[in-house]
């Protein structure tokens, strides 16, 4: 049985363009023109058909402009098909951009009634669930204060909390993840995790791709408006993940590459030797690195760089300053890279690698293998912040034994 | 118990039934498709925001303002002052025998309330952007939260009107009653201008900057400072077609005068202005499929 269903849906936004060709000099009379004049159009969804079964969590992912959020706006009916139809069976909810139906001057308790019957809740309900609500968004003490008066976060919170009660028979969920601390973001999953074992139909709309995966079975793929691949969530990340990286090498040019000796090959291994792509904060990483020299290379030096998804330069690490010289004789060799706790946020990396000599002026390269190989890493070890430290606690504590033996007990704790 | 699912634990609290599940479907708007019993149940459904919006429209404007809620008696006051030195003192303006303070002020009342409401209403959906793009509720709930919030005032003005019939020693008669129907009757029309004034206004901000210009001539065109038996009489058929008209001077003739009101203009009124709000909701939920879109 299906709670959702799009039949062959597709959505045409108008463009109105004033300047023309013909238009008028003058500003009005190019105006009048602009109107009966036929407006560009655009096609933000192009025949969409997919279905949602009771109980099921779908991912839908896709780059920005795929037409993701039209769906939402669709399935919210914030706004019409241009052809097609979509069914809805059962109440349905949206949890997009919590807070934006607050108003500063009233208080959070007004302000709870007020957004809950926004979004649909009766106000004996909003009654009965009151107490939760405030609890769950940590706002007690500043109930009766007028919401101009809290700070951001709070304001996040109490959103998210007011929309986290509402109990719908199908959730949707925009990227709301992405509000207020990590904390908080990991109790925002949590809440959701437990609406999905409660047997809510969730749709799920989102960058991140980790979050996709572990809160959805099944995920779709959008781009320009189409779905090009569905499937299990895991499958269809990993598709997404593959296409999404630009392959075409950057600007080769003013680089002087000579190729005395190449890179053949470029894995990445987890702590168990098993090739992954997917590593959390803090774990261990293994680079292997093949390559294949044609003629002997004194003091070569080996580099492996770490680029984020648009291209910047995280980290680059280099046998240059961190490793012992190697000279390379000619014929097939390997390079391991070694690291025992990845301090890389979240997010998708590629990798490159180099070989070239000593001291090597700058642009000049034996061989430099562009984007070689994706990196995915999840939230691990890291809650919140700027940049993960590798970190053991220890807790200690003086016993009156240790006292007396004026030597403290230690137990230590690794978290 | 103690590992229970918090989420199960709040269903089992508030849904000690559970509901049939109902299916809607979403489909490409067009006139003919539109239904609209569906839509006013689905209003209903939504009663609890109109009531919060609502308060909390009249809880906003009163909220930092030192003089509260005598704003809601100043605006009609003031105005029957300035227009009782004009046409009392300066010049001589028919009042119906009544003294024109009062009779100013019992037609300046109905009026206030839908200039008021027909101003907020008009830019009800255009100041409310955000939410608009952002989640669905019925749409006509804001245009509609205005109106009801102008009501309040109104109530509120009405205890002045009563204050000064004692003044004046202007007793009222059970035709005062009437005055209930035709509030109704103002609502519906004050409503269907709302709902065709912001609707339009989502596509054309020119009704924004045009509604004081239109309010300003349609009072004049009403018998407010003047009453109905100063407009010639062949003029009148066509005057009437205003619904105002009726309701405005009916209106006054029932609390001041304590007369009947004319059954002719009343119904005019009532037959133009429930027609009008036909006609205007479902212009209005044609509009509202891609409100969204263009707002």
């Amino acid at each position: 049985m299906f709670d959702l269903k799009f039949d062959g849906v597709s959505k045409k936004y108008k463009i109105r363009e004033e300047d023309h060709a013909d238009a008028s000099p003058h500003k009005v009379v190019r105006k009048l023109q602009s109107l009966w004049r036929r407006s560009k159009e655009f096609w933000a969804l192009k025949d969409v058909s997919f279905e949602v079964e009771r109980g099921e969590s779908l991912g839908i992912i896709g780059p920005n402009g795929a037409g993701k959020s039209t769906v939402l706006k669709l399935l919210s009916n914030i706004t019409s098909p241009t052809t097609g139809e979509i069914k809805i069976n059962g109440s349905l909810s949206a949890l997009i951009e919590v807070g934006s139906g607050f108003h500063p001057e009233l208080t959070g308790r007004e302000n709870i009634y007020l957004n809950g019957s926004i979004l649909g809740m009766r106000r004996r309900e909003i009654a009965k669930k009151l107490e939760s609500i405030v609890e769950f968004a940590e706002i007690k003490p500043f109930l009766d204060l007028p919401v101009k008066r809290y700070s951001s976060g709070m304001y996040v919170r109490l959103g998210f909390s007011i929309a986290a009660h509402l109990d719908p028979d199908i959730l949707l969920l925009d990227e709301v993840l992405a509000v207020g601390d990590l904390a908080f973001q990991a109790k925002c999953l949590r809440r959701i995790e437990d609406l999905r074992r409660s047997g809510t139909t969730i749709v799920f709309i989102s960058h991140d791709l980790g979050a996709v995966q572990r809160l959805c079975k099944r995920a779709l793929l959008m781009r320009q408006g189409e779905i090009v691949a569905s499937g299990s969530s895991f499958d269809v990340v990993n598709q997404y993940q593959h296409t999404a990286a630009d392959f075409s090498p950057p600007d080769l040019h003013g680089l002087l590459i000579t190729k005395a000796a190449e890179i053949t090959g470029l894995q990445l291994f987890d702590l168990n030797g098993k090739p992954t792509e997917a590593y959390d904060t803090g774990q261990p990483l293994q680079v292997r690195l093949e390559y294949f020299a044609h003629e002997r290379i004194e003091d070569g030096v080996f580099e492996v760089l770490f680029f984020s998804g648009s291209r910047e330069l995280i980290s680059q690490f280099t046998t240059e300053v961190s490793g012992d010289p190697i000279d390379i004789e000619p014929g097939a060799g390997v390079i391991e890279f070694g690291c025992a706790e990845i301090g890389l946020l979240p997010g998708i990396y590629y990798v490159d690698a180099t070989i070239k000599h000593r001291a090597a002026p700058e642009g000049s390269h034996i061989d430099w293998q562009y984007q070689r190989a994706l990196l995915r890493i999840d939230p691990g070890r890291l809650v919140y912040g700027k940049f993960y430290m590798p970190h053991q606690w220890r807790h200690q504590r003086e016993s009156l034994a240790s006292h007396l033996a004026a030597e403290p007990a230690v137990s230590n704790v690794v978290s | 118990m103690a590992s229970r699912n918090p989420v199960e634990a709040i269903r089992a609290s508030t849904f000690e039934s559970v509901a049939p599940r109902r299916l809607s479907v979403i489909r490409p708007p067009s006139l003919t498709r539109l239904n609209l019993p569906a839509n006013l149940s689905k209003l209903f459904h939504y009663r609890d925001l109109l009531y919060t919006l609502t308060v909390h429209r009249i809880k906003v404007r009163y909220k930092q303002s030192a003089l509260g809620v005598s704003w809601a008696i100043l605006q009609p006051f003031s105005m029957m002052l300035i227009f009782t030195i004009i046409f009392s003192l300066f010049a001589r303006m028919p009042s119906d025998g009544a003294p024109y303070a009062l009779f100013a002020y019992a037609a300046l009342l109905p009026w206030t309330y839908f200039s008021t409401s027909l101003a907020n209403a008009t830019s009800g959906l255009v100041s409310h952007t955000q939410l608009v793009t952002k989640v669905y509720f019925p749409r006509e709930i804001l245009p509609i939260t205005y109106v009801f919030a102008a009501l309040f005032d109104f109530l509120i003005a009405s205890t002045v009107l009563a204050g000064l019939m004692i003044y004046y020693r202007v007793p009222p008669s059970w035709n005062a009653l009437y005055a209930l129907p035709i509030v109704v009757i103002l609502t519906a029309f004050a409503i269907a201008m709302g709902l065709l004034f912001s609707a339009t206004q989502v596509r054309f901000r020119d009704i924004g900057v045009a509604v004081p210009l239109i309010l300003q001539l349609w009072m004049f065109a009403t018998p407010v400072i003047y009453p109905l038996s100063a407009v010639p009489a062949r003029l009148r058929s066509l005057y009437v077609l205003n619904p105002l008209v009726g309701l405005v001077e009916n209106f006054r003739q029932t609390v001041l005068n304590g007369a009947a009101p004319d059954f002719y203009t009343l119904g005019l009124s009532a037959f133009i202005s429930f027609a009008l709000l036909i006609i205007s909701y479902t212009y209005f939920k044609h509009m509202e499929a891609t409100m969204a879109d263009i707002i």
